[in-house]
């Protein structure tokens, strides 16, 4: 994971949920990932792929990712480019979706209310913190044996080296 | 300190301590994959673990139930490569055909109570109807349990919701749960488990329980609860054809994060309109919405009472010229009751399309989808944009479904009983 996540970012509504993010119709082609990209957020924002090119955080309100249990939903975003979502609160699934695809997912609802859409945005990996305007908003770090498979780039991955070590 | 009733499974399952927040590491005795995730999942687990058998192969499962049979020669290839990584490895596939993979497995009793099931399924959780713990995941996580056995989980918080007062049919456990949507959205619950009390939850049949349970996703919640009665000790029985269970209670002093009382005396019949499951309207609020295609069936209202419910609205009735009515048995013996019974012809020479056991209408499978401008009413779960189609969902319960069919418009089934 990066450890400075800087970037302008894209803002959207409450419940924005799986089927938008990534649309049933495409679900399980088994896609590359640039076609997957493509289609990512096709039917809540028709002009996400011109935003995506230079914005990287998504600023989201309440349940991002409400729906179904496609990994595509988090990992078109990833090869979209997107590194970070910032929310109010995130889907259950969702969210170990994204913790075991290493995507960014950081739960603040005031750093959520108070980020404008295209604003300037620094996420600080190390110290736990958000950037913007001139205010500093601290997130709590993710349970210590999340946060391990985060750092291990993933769920499988972070148990393979764990039992190497074991071995 | 006492225990709610998620805590209790999930300690009968881990070496680690359950408490709210814990991340601890979790047993699981029954792992699935469709035909949706399945192609993934094995595409992850030969990239990661090649040939290596898996965790217990009497232990996972293939369930076909999303594009059954495959439509497209994609989906075909995509069924065909779970079935060969199912020959090479022992493992069983209830195919194209069976019907609703969370109902077959609680059906053929690999599901029961107090047991721990995870599967590429954000419904999953409908196995809290039957007093077990299920969870949708995603292919890399179900990649790992197949291997493993195990995953990693966070215990949710509980929180309580009491149900006061009663209703009557034709108000049933659909009009219950979306009254409770229109009530607690997607945040009271939200990361959390439910536990539902008062008589108008407890009383539910099994069924009912299903459509409840099922939707606790649309809630936002991890998984709900209703407490087990003497008559749900014996239709869980004979849902599984298992006896070798003893039902979870939560303890008296158990820790919940918070509780809310809903007032459902004499619920009317209830609609979701789109874009959201929480969107709800009493359904004589809409009743100028015209409908040009209803489908009945899904995990939330597919069992072979539903459907018998809606017949016996529409029975003597006739369906509507220019509606399209769709009905999909959640499993082949919910088909094959409705079959004995003489309900499906019945219900075929109304004129009313039968498919095969599927998830069918719901996700973009097939059938059922709409066009531009069109109206379905759906007894399933979400009416997200674009979910069934370019038209708008409404979601129902089989009994509006069916007066609704009768009349062409969205219709309150006591106008027509």
């Amino acid at each position: 994971m990066e450890k400075i996540i800087k970037s302008r970012v894209i803002k959207y509504g409450d419940n924005v949920n799986t089927d938008v993010i990534f649309p049933g119709r495409y679900t399980y082609a088994l896609m590359e990932p640039e076609e997957m990209a493509k289609h990512a957020m096709e039917d809540l924002d028709p002009d996400f792929q011109n935003k995506v090119k230079e914005r990287h955080i998504i600023v989201a309100g309440k349940n991002f990712g409400m729906g179904s249990s496609r990994e595509q939903a988090v990992s078109s975003l990833v090869y979209a480019g997107v590194k970070a979502v910032i929310a109010k609160s995130f889907a259950r699934i969702y969210f170990r979706n994204a913790i075991n695809n290493g995507l960014l997912v950081i739960e603040h609802k005031e750093a959520a209310e108070f980020i404008e859409d295209n604003d300037e945005v620094e996420i600080d990996t190390e110290k736990n913190e958000i950037r913007v305007k001139g205010k500093v908003f601290t997130f709590p770090p993710l349970p210590q044996e999340v946060l391990k498979i985060v750092e291990a780039g993933g769920l499988i991955n972070y148990v393979k080296a764990k039992l190497e070590k074991e071995a | 300190m006492g225990k709610t009733i998620v805590e209790k499974i999930l300690s009968e399952h881990t070496k680690d301590e359950v408490k709210p927040g814990n991340v601890i590491w979790l047993d699981i005795d029954v792992r699935s994959a469709r035909d949706f995730g399945g192609p993934n999942v094995v595409k992850h687990y030969r990239e990661h673990y090649d040939s290596e058998p898996v965790d217990n192969p009497q232990k996972t499962f293939f369930t076909f139930d999303l594009v059954a049979p495959a439509k497209t020669i994609k989906y075909a290839i995509n069924q065909s490569i779970c079935r060969k990584f199912a020959k090479e490895q022992g493992i069983k596939v209830y195919d194209v055909g069976s019907g609703i993979g969370t109902h077959v497995l609680m059906e053929e009793g690999h599901i029961i109570p107090g047991k721990t099931a995870v599967g590429t399924d954000s419904h999953y959780n409908i196995v809290g109807a039957i007093g077990a713990f299920g969870q949708g995941m995603g292919d890399v996580d179900i990649t790992f349990v197949f291997k493993t056995g195990r995953t990693w989980f966070e215990v949710p918080k509980t929180v309580k919701i009491k149900l006061k007062g009663t209703f009557e049919y034709p108000t049933t456990a659909k009009d219950l749960t979306l009254y409770i949507l229109k009530h607690i959205k997607t945040d009271f619950a939200l990361g959390r488990a439910i536990e539902f009390y008062g008589e108008a939850a407890e009383s539910l049949p099994l069924y009912g329980r299903i459509t409840l349970l099922s939707m606790v996703t649309e809630m936002g919640g991890i998984i709900g609860y209703v407490p087990f009665t003497e008559k749900t000790v014996e239709e869980v029985k004979a849902f599984t054809g298992r006896s070798d269970f003893s039902p979870t209670y939560a303890d008296p002093d158990a820790e919940y994060e918070k509780e809310i009382e809903i007032d459902v005396s004499g619920l009317g019949s209830q609609v979701a309109a789109p874009p959201h499951p929480h969107n709800v309207y009493d359904a004589q609020d809409l009743k100028d919405v015209k409908v040009d295609m209803i489908y009945i069936g899904s995990c939330t209202n597919g069992r072979e009472e539903d459907i018998e419910s809606a017949w016996k609205i529409l029975k003597g009735k006739k369906i509507k010229d220019g509606v399209v009515l769709s009905i999909t048995p959640a499993t082949r013996r919910a088909y094959k009751k409705l079959m004995d019974k003489g309900i499906l012809q019945e219900l075929f020479e109304m004129g009313a399309i039968i498919t095969n056991p599927s998830c069918a209408g719901c996700a973009q499978g097939h059938p059922g989808m709409t066009g531009e401008g069109e109206v379905s009413l759906n007894t399933s779960n979400r009416n997200f944009p674009g979910k069934q189609g370019k038209g708008e969902t409404y979601l129902v319960s089989p009994e509006v479904a069916a007066a609704s069919a009768i009349t062409g418009r969205i219709t309150d089934p006591r106008e027509v009983l």
